[in-house]
């Protein structure tokens, strides 16, 4: 949308941008920056501690599994996402909204939550095995977690959807009759899949599989719950020489490598965007979807049918199965429980240290929710009034946050905050938490900014508004949505996470999450199922919430 | 090109096919000769699309059934059926050169490499686009890439060429050469084509016959000339040009406007009748004037005259027209 300079008159550009800008230059710049600083040595420059990663061969070997770890994931996430894309793109629009709630309810559930979930499905007396057992499949229990197939399951499970969204994308701008040429040239199924197909949905699947192995390679949490000794990565190096060895230099450097192969994703996933191409088609008029006629599916498609029910079976598996669970009545874990009550509930609402970890993890999240969404606000203003030339670059730094590994930023504002005595109180992790959620609240207010019709805002100020009364009466409440659904995703950001709390909470001001982790990492006790159903439920309450408003707004 | 009357018969039986409660298909018979250009025209829904779709085998039918030189191909999948098609949206695959494009229809016939390469440089000849051979489809113009669509179908030596609507997507300039080029193609090649517009003039120009389609039937299947001249009944001959129908005594004679007269003298016609003018339009090869005749209104399409000029509306005027251009259609 293009804008006079002058109507810049009334809201400077400077004041949208500073407030973030300056948050994102003191808890984010300067924790990364003395991170590198520190890496490369506190007196002196030195490449010491990046020659011991090569030299030293655990490290070295630390360094190979997270590479293969996330190509593994990458490689799954694409296989998995082919035939859900397909269906999605063939299916009715109901079963195409049952399916796409599949995708992302892993997404939108918390990463804690979910490895919880999976431990319980496959641990040795877990529900999995269970099965296999009494159906007679296997004699002895499979050892499902603990080692590489636990972290491919977990990591695969949240990260399908970043592969799928676009695949199923590329799915539906493939033309039908794109397909039906290939057919009447005399191409059957399977050439049809590899000839035409493939190569016109491979630009959408390199696109999110480079999303996916750059998201791989900074996790932390699925590989220390769900993985053995040899599947370290490196973000619980950088953790294990914080809070072990306290070799903060080495820690550090071992940071900047991820930071600099994240950073080199990044770099490259938008020269390919730059080369996005092959999805627009041979030109002439945009035919009719690819889609299933009167024919009926191939072999293949039904095959595909099959793999996608596996396959949402397995997105969905873990989020249903804590509910049943939760109401069980006996301390050891079994599926489906033998009697059902509400003992564990009881337990978490008696217990002090769990009341006492909830609260505090919705105080922060209400704080959090508040500050992010001014800072998100003003940023998008400020970024939609600025000249066109620096806009992109700005942007992107806005949104480096989110890109940038978790442990990253959490083990930075460690060493920066540490020595303040923040991190006993709940501030440290509000901080935290408020450079992680702004970026989603600027990336909605932003879309909503561009959909709104600067002509209004025009039309507002000739008929005599001044622009503080423009904002108010003519632009709030039509960016108003794109402002709550940020305010959803910032809310969700800070009570589902764990990584930032952490290292910037201790025992008295611990959130809700970590308490959680502390829990998972020993023994999983039922009242941690309980406290996963609450997250789940909060989560659900607050997106429905946000759901129900925008519909009422729109009819 | 020597693959002139490769060509095959096509006999449609009596095709049925519904979709939910509406009629796709009710009954269609057709047949075909082997080197035919037979155009299916009709409004959109007609069954026109469909009925192109259930030959190539994209869409399945009820009941009867489609013969290629007498062989029942209702079992055989698209891909075994040797029929080239140009789709509307000409549907060249987007990340193969032309070259490829074409050469993949000879590919999945399992040519040797060389026959495939002579080929594709005899038809990309045909069709003047050996310049254009490594270029991808998105760097040419719609006509170009027609054309692409169109050497694609021909270089298989298809049983029978599908076209759908395949020049809707270009502007009237070109629509009109690359009518000329396929009716020079056609005549070249010999092949069966079986071409579905809702244009009805591109319709006359281009067929040896037309089946005219609606509700899922085929109203009427002639020559152009004869559906023209001797439409069936009043659907057929509104649907293809004007029709006008003058009362006559309890019944209705149906005559075109070009066949009409204006004026004092009416040379050459047997019938005169009299009627207001409520309108008169230049239309460049010459006048068009709406004539009321006993509250029916009438279109007459005549050479431009001072006498025509000076008619005014409201006053009254001799019309007429020869017996014989009167059309013999049916009531309904």
């Amino acid at each position: 949308m293009a804008r006079p300079a002058k109507a810049g008159r009334g809201f400077p550009v400077w004041l949208g941008l500073a407030p973030f800008g300056l948050v994102l230059v003191v808890l984010f710049a300067v924790p990364v920056l003395s991170l590198l600083k520190l890496a490369f040595g506190e007196g002196g420059f030195t490449l010491v501690h990046f020659h011991r990663m090569i030299d030293v061969p655990v490290y070295r070997s630390v360094l190979g599994t997270t590479l293969g770890i996330a190509g593994l994931v990458t490689v799954l996430a694409v296989l998995a996402s082919y035939p859900l894309a397909y269906v999605m793109a063939t299916v009715g629009p109901r079963a195409r909204s049952l399916l796409m709630l599949l995708v992302l309810l892993p997404f939108w559930t918390s990463a804690l939550v979910r490895t919880t979930a999976w431990i319980i499905l496959l641990q040795s007396n877990g529900v999995v095995n269970a099965l296999l057992m009494g159906s007679g499949l296997t004699t002895t229990p499979t050892a499902f977690i603990y080692n590489l197939s636990g972290v491919l399951i977990g990591m695969t499970h949240v990260l399908m959807p970043f592969i799928v969204l676009p695949l199923y994308a590329a799915f539906s701008n493939l033309e039908l009759s794109t397909v039906q040429a290939a057919e009447s040239l005399g191409a059957g199924p399977i050439t049809v899949f590899r000839r035409i197909i493939l190569p016109l949905t491979a630009p959408g699947v390199v696109a999110g599989g480079m999303i996916v192995f750059m998201n791989a390679i900074g996790f932390y949490l699925t590989p220390a719950l769900m993985g053995g000794p040899g599947q370290t990565m490196i973000a619980q190096m950088i953790a294990s020489n914080i809070n072990t060895e306290l070799n903060w230099p080495f820690a550090a450097a071992l940071a900047t490598v991820l930071l600099v192969a994240t950073v080199t994703m990044l770099a490259l996933f938008q020269r390919f965007f730059g080369l996005e191409r092959l999805i627009e088609g041979g030109g002439g008029k945009a035919g009719e979807p690819f889609t299933v006629t009167s024919r009926g599916r191939s072999p293949g498609g039904w095959a595909a049918i099959v793999a996608a029910c596996l396959v949402g079976a397995f997105l969905i598996a873990p989020i249903i199965i804590v509910f049943p669970m939760s109401l069980g009545s006996s301390p050891f874990l079994a599926f489906p429980p033998d009697s059902y009550s509400l003992t564990w509930y009881e337990n978490f609402f008696g217990t002090t240290k769990w009341v006492a970890a909830l609260t505090r993890s919705l105080q922060i999240a209400g704080l959090v929710v508040a500050i992010s969404v001014v800072l998100g606000t003003l940023a998008a203003l400020g970024v939609a009034r600025m000249r066109p030339r620096w806009r992109s670059t700005v942007e992107t730094i806005f949104i480096l946050p989110m890109i940038v590994p978790v442990i990253i930023l959490a083990v930075g504002l460690y060493y920066l905050l540490a020595p303040t005595g923040l991190v006993g109180s709940i501030w440290g992790v509000t901080l935290g938490h408020v450079v992680l959620a702004t970026p989603y609240v600027f990336i909605t207010v932003r879309a909503a900014l561009k959909s709104f019709d600067g002509n209004l805002e025009f039309a507002a100020l000739g008929l005599g508004a001044s622009w503080a009364t423009m904002f108010r009466r003519v632009m709030l409440p039509s960016i108003a949505p794109g402002i709550a659904a940020g305010a959803v995703f910032a809310f969700i950001t800070s009570f589902d996470d764990v990584i930032i709390a952490l290292f910037l909470t201790n025992i008295r001001s611990r959130t809700l999450p970590k308490l959680m982790y502390e829990g998972v990492a020993h023994e999983i006790d039922p009242t941690i199922i309980a406290a996963s159903c609450l997250i789940i439920l909060v989560t659900v309450l607050v997106l429905g919430g946000n759901l129900l408003l925008t519909k009422r707004k729109t009819t | 090109m020597n693959i002139s009357a490769l060509g095959k018969a096509v006999s449609i039986q009596s095709l049925g096919k519904s979709y939910g409660s509406t009629r796709a298909l009710d009954g269609v018979s057709l047949n075909i000769a082997a080197g035919e250009f037979c155009t299916l025209l009709g409004a959109s829904g007609s069954g026109k699309t469909t009925l192109l779709k259930t030959i190539a085998g994209f869409e399945t039918y009820e009941t009867g059934q489609i013969l290629v030189d007498g062989v029942d191909v209702g079992p055989m999948p698209v891909s075994k059926r040797n029929i080239g098609m140009v789709f509307q949206n000409y549907a060249l695959f987007p990340h193969m050169s032309v070259r490829r494009n074409v050469a993949f229809g000879l590919e999945m016939r399992r040519l040797a490499a060389k026959e495939i390469e002579n080929r594709v440089d005899e038809v990309l000849a045909l069709v003047d686009l050996t310049a254009y051979a490594e270029r991808l489809p998105r760097q040419l113009s719609g006509g170009q890439q027609q054309r692409v669509a169109l050497a694609r179908a021909l270089v298989i030596r298809p049983d029978i060429l599908l076209m759908d609507e395949p020049l809707g997507a270009l502007d009237k300039n070109l629509r009109q050469s690359i009518q000329l080029e396929l009716k020079r193609l056609h005549a070249a090649v010999g092949a069966t084509v079986v071409y579905v517009t809702h244009d009805q003039e591109e319709a006359l120009f281009l067929s040896d016959r037309i089946a005219l389609m609606d509700k899922g039937r085929i109203v009427q299947a002639s020559t152009p000339r004869g559906l023209y001249e001797k439409p069936a009944n009043r659907f057929v001959a509104s649907f293809l040009g004007e029709c006008n129908f003058i009362p006559s005594d309890g019944q209705e004679i149906a005559i075109r406007p070009e066949k009409l007269r204006v004026g004092r003298d009416l040379p050459g016609c047997d019938k005169k009748l009299e009627g207001h003018v409520t309108a008169v339009n230049f239309i460049g090869r010459g006048f068009r004037v709406m004539l009321d005749h006993r509250g029916a209104e009438l279109a007459a399409e005549v050479d431009a005259s001072d006498e025509i000029a000076a008619l005014r509306v409201g006053t009254p005027v001799a019309f007429g027209f020869r017996s014989t251009d009167a059309m013999d259609i049916a009531s309904i």
